[in-house]
């Protein structure tokens, strides 16, 4: 049996998940990740690299990455890429003039085949704020409906700073994960 | 009779220097090594010798005469450093950071080595690689040839043309700009200054996020933002004011007077300079402590810079001199 095999069968065993939170800086990345964890919001600095959080969920133990958008650590976001189940991209709603930037950088992932399998969630976050684009502007913006057919996708409005969105959106992903791994059980 | 130990690899100064620190821990008493000291010394191997081999490369583009063989050590040199900086992101997990942080310097001067070597190995060539990349200041400036090419014309996202943008000042040149959102509807929202050319500019009152695109030569005095802050592409300016959260790119010859609650971020800044809040209003203490920002946590001076990841002190930004600090600026009287 191959090293590949019996890790599959150990992350089976434990329902785990390997989650990958990126976009670009700014856009609520850890705060949506504390905030899901009940954790304290209020200070957080820019990641200058990566976060952690094994956070469990129903049944399901999340491995959530919270990888840094600054643009000049942006080049490695790939070196997380192994082994994704679910592809979580962040997009901070209010911030209409780097929207193209966002684009850009969400296709360029998409077409990485590493995560040609990975469940994505796209969080059109920060709908408190007044000016914030709803989901369904967000999802034009971002050429989402041109998404290949075989890419599991959703996008969901969220409030990192309130919680709004955040469960329904990790529910969708969780579940959609779960019906692709855990068919057999 | 026993061969001499083997001489010391030739290696540039500062491979060399690793290498001596990696024998050294491997003589030294490997048993009182912490167990992830053995995986670190072997990515430190492993990493010197990969640097030495996109170094070589490297200088060998320059040695080379005929172009097509100066091309190709250029794009072997390439691949070199796409090695490395594989080798250092794979690492990354294992790595303290004062190794990660180093050996991603290092990635980041070979590169900068290599734009350097393919802009003096095609001078005539009529495109740049990006136009936002700067050339390290003490590398010897191109002769003056072709004045860099406009950037290719941007198409436009349709999407986003069609939306209205949202508060804001935009476009203004010598202007006094004010806006009191305490005395406006429009509570907690969020803020734009974009495009702006000699103002000063006086925002009181809560912001939930504030963006800045684009100022030459303003003054931004802000009451309290209570989410994040995010400022890009400003030059001589001044900014007084406090926030959750500061993100600061291109920046120039810049001051910034600031309460944050997290440390201040610069990325691709030069000349800029940090010194704690010194504003005052009628009412300011009100708004600080609704923003959650009555306290000042000292971070105004723990600046991260995402370009330079090295435990020595940054050369692209440094604090105010106390003796030029500006006075506590009072804005009570600037009126919509």
């Amino acid at each position: 049996m191959g090293l590949l095999s019996i890790i599959r069968k150990i992350k089976r065993k434990e329902k785990e998940m390997r989650i990958l939170m990126v976009g670009l800086d700014n856009s609520g990345k850890t705060t949506i990740v504390l905030k899901i964890n009940g954790e304290d919001t209020s200070v957080i600095s820019p990641t200058l690299g990566f976060n952690i959080k094994t956070i469990k969920y129903h049944k399901y133990s999340l491995n959530i990455w919270d990888v840094g958008g600054q643009k000049t650590i942006r080049s490695y976001w790939r070196n997380y890429f192994e082994q994704t189940d679910g592809l979580v991209w962040v997009v901070d709603s209010s911030d209409i003039r780097r929207l193209d930037d966002c684009c850009a950088e969400l296709h360029n992932l998409l077409k990485e085949e590493r995560l040609a399998g990975a469940s994505l969630l796209v969080f059109a976050n920060k709908q408190d704020i007044r000016g914030a684009l709803k989901p369904s502007e967000i999802a034009k913006v971002l050429n989402l409906e041109a998404m290949d057919g075989s890419r599991h996708w959703q996008i969901v409005g969220c409030s990192a700073h309130t919680g709004d969105g955040l469960l329904q959106g990790f529910d969708w992903l969780v579940q959609d994960i779960a019906s692709r791994i855990y068919v057999l059980e | 009779p026993p061969s001499p130990p083997p001489p010391p690899p030739a290696a540039p100064r500062k491979p060399r220097a690793l290498l001596v620190r990696l024998s050294r821990r491997g003589a030294a008493a490997p048993s009182l090594e912490t167990p992830d000291a053995s995986p670190v010394a072997a990515f430190l191997s492993r990493f010197a010798a990969a640097k030495l081999a996109a170094e070589s490369a490297l200088s060998a583009c320059s040695r080379s005469s005929p172009e097509e063989d100066a091309q190709r050590s250029l794009s072997g040199a390439a691949a070199a450093i796409d090695d490395l900086d594989r080798l250092a992101a794979e690492a990354s997990h294992l790595l303290p950071p004062y190794e990660l942080r180093s050996a991603l310097a290092a990635v980041s001067d070979l590169r900068a080595a290599h734009r350097l070597a393919a802009s003096e190995l095609r001078p005539k060539k009529s495109f740049s690689f990006r136009n936002k990349s700067k050339a390290p200041k003490n590398l010897p400036q191109d002769p003056p040839t072709l004045p860099p090419p406009p950037p290719p014309p941007e198409q436009p996202n349709p999407a986003v043309e069609a939306i209205l943008p949202g508060l804001g000042f935009r476009g203004r040149e010598g202007a006094i700009l004010v806006k009191d959102l305490r005395a406006s509807d429009e509570k907690d929202g969020d803020f734009t200054l974009a495009d702006l050319v000699s103002c000063q500019v006086y925002l009181k009152g809560k912001y939930r996020a504030l963006y800045i695109h684009r100022l030459r030569d303003c003054r931004v005095f802000v009451g309290a933002v209570f989410g994040s802050v995010l400022i890009e592409d400003v030059e001589r300016c001044t900014f007084v004011m406090a926030a959750h959260q500061i993100r600061i790119h291109e920046a120039r010859a810049t001051d910034f007077y600031l309460r944050v609650r997290s440390r201040p971020i610069i990325e691709d800044c030069s000349g800029v300079r940090f010194a704690p809040h010194a504003l005052n209003y009628k009412g300011i203490e009100e708004d600080l402590r609704d923003a959650g920002l009555e306290d000042d946590t000292g971070n105004w001076a723990n600046v991260d810079d995402f370009k330079w990841l090295r435990a020595v002190q940054s050369p692209n930004w440094c604090l105010v001199p106390e003796e030029e600090r500006l006075q506590t600026i009072d804005i009570s009287d600037v009126l919509e």
